[in-house]
């Protein structure tokens, strides 16, 4: 069942928030001792909230799709009296005593927020493996990675526990685990969504979105959360569009970028196929394919990784004298970032700016990029390279490679699952858009969903 | 290549020579894609962070 199914069934007295929020608790206390997706469980909040989702939505005030919809939201985003630990020991008594501004906004719109979702340690890598909280694991194959570092998320709604979860992206951390999981993941444009209570991993390229079991779930959650906030430096003025594709949604005539460098090099054939399949069913919908040349995106990467080391070491360097409390993996990232001269972080947020300019030219030639989310299906948990058809890649490089130059660059892009590989994981597409065109992607990527079931 | 040693010595960071050892390929490589592009940044490229000041925090 889908969020907006369950929004319907709520509608028609089908079932009620406080069953569909019983069920919820129900299925993480059955799955999760396996695939450790959720950090808390909020039983009694989630109770209490349900029982007044029934009564106002019996008395006729309906607050929406979310209204009475169990959900969960990344342990990054701080829950005013619930813990919140960004996944790391730093903060394992850290109970905050304010909401996130999308907590506020979700319990605005009626949601059941029924826990908190694991993740990678400071969201500070790929594989959701947690040397403090454990390794959270794939609901589609427990021997493989969620995915991160939203991984919790993930594998929360890829499992059924809740219908929607909050992910954070600084450099494709909802769209991987969106990819490895098989959910659909949104990354919206940089200042579409407030980050104002989430706890950061870098100031200028974290990224506020859902991951959901379809399309349209997406849109409706980020019609609830997306906004200015005076809170935010950075939240955009521009106006909230209506994001929510129509039945039937047409894109005859659409014009859909196929870079024809750097994007589809080095992958697993499998994944080559999936997203190639896409791109065919796309044209039998009657969208122009236009194969286009990408600016240099291994230069946007480039940039992308000095400005995540510098920044996401200068906010943790209070705490890096007690080297224990660090995860080996992401020690290693932040003693890279202490180490690089300030001129190199100046001179990446230079290159960023120029960057964004190269890519705004794209945007005349077509309305959106199909790429894939990810070279190759999840990993198995431990493995530190993949084989990529000829090639062998480390596994982080590899899973990053082709979301973190969008984080760089602004971008909104929605990752949706695009078909299995050999092993019958699942492969992810990823489509881009212009800045603040999230309708766009969201029609584009519900109109593939709907094309095949 | 630098010495990243040196340079963590330098800054007193106390990064262990094993942890430096650790991280060097990443660097390097790092080093390698980074370094030649801040050699085309026109002058007059301002970086993506911007300081805003507000007229009511003006005392």
């Amino acid at each position: 069942m889908t969020l907006l199914e369950a929004a319907q069934a709520l509608r028609r007295r089908a079932v009620s928030s406080v069953e569909l929020t019983e069920a919820s608790l129900k299925r993480i206390g059955e799955l999760n001792p396996r695939l450790n997706a959720m950090m808390t469980t909020m039983e009694e909040s989630a109770r209490t909230q349900a029982q007044a989702a029934d009564r106002e939505l019996a008395q006729g005030a309906d607050r929406g799709p979310l209204h009475g919809v169990p959900i969960a939201v990344k342990d990054v985003f701080e829950t005013r009296g619930v813990r919140t630990t960004c996944g790391s020991v730093i903060f394992l008594h850290h109970i905050p005593d304010r909401d996130a501004a999308v907590v506020e906004r979700l319990a605005a719109a009626g949601a059941v927020l029924v826990g908190k979702a694991g993740m990678h340690e400071l969201a500070y890598g790929i594989t959701s493996n947690n040397p403090h909280f454990g390794t959270i694991r794939n609901p589609r194959d427990p021997e493989r990675i969620p995915g991160g570092s939203s991984g919790g998320s993930g594998a929360a709604v890829a499992s059924e526990m809740v219908f929607m979860a909050m992910g954070s992206d600084t450099g494709g951390s909802i769209r991987i685990p969106a990819s490895f999981c098989g959910t659909v993941g949104l990354k919206p444009t940089s200042g579409r969504v407030s980050r104002y209570g989430v706890m950061p991993l870098d100031f200028s390229l974290d990224h506020m979105g859902p991951l959901t079991r379809s399309v349209r779930d997406a849109a409706v959650t980020l019609q609830a959360i997306a906004g200015f906030d005076p809170r935010d430096e950075t939240s955009s003025q521009e106006p909230v569009g209506n994001y929510l594709p129509e039945q039937g949604c047409p894109i005859r005539e659409l014009r859909i970028g196929v870079p024809q460098n750097f994007y589809f090099e080095r992958l697993d054939p499998d994944v080559d196929m999936a997203v190639r399949r896409m791109l065919a069913t796309a044209e039998s919908l009657g969208a122009c394919i236009l194969p286009v040349r990408v600016p240099d995106i291994e230069a946007v990467n480039a940039v992308g990784r000095v400005i995540l080391l510098a920044e996401a070491s200068a906010l943790t360097e209070k705490y890096i004298g007690n080297r224990d409390q660090f995860g080996s993996d992401v020690l290693a990232l932040l003693d890279q970032g202490r180490l690089l001269p300030a001129t190199d972080y100046v001179n990446a947020q230079r290159l960023r700016r120029m960057m964004q300019r190269d890519f705004a030219h794209l945007w005349s030639q077509v309305d959106c990029l199909f790429t894939p989310t990810t070279p190759m299906a999840a990993p198995k948990i431990g493995e530190k390279t993949a084989q990529l058809g000829d090639f062998v890649e480390d596994v982080r490089l590899a899973a990053t490679r082709l979301v973190r130059g969008i984080n760089v660059l602004g971008l909104p892009a929605i990752s949706i699952p695009c078909g299995r590989d050999r092993l019958g994981l699942p492969v992810g597409l990823q489509i881009v858009g212009r800045p603040f065109d999230e309708a766009l992607i969201l029609r584009v990527a519900a109109a593939l969903e709907d094309a095949t079931g | 290549m630098k010495n990243w040693q040196k340079i963590a010595e330098a800054y007193d960071l106390r990064i262990p020579d094993s942890d430096i050892e650790r991280i060097t390929p990443s660097l390097d490589t790092l080093e390698l894609a980074f370094r030649p592009l801040t050699k085309r940044i026109p002058d007059d490229v301002e970086p993506a962070i911007t300081f805003r000041i507000l007229a009511e925090s003006g005392e």
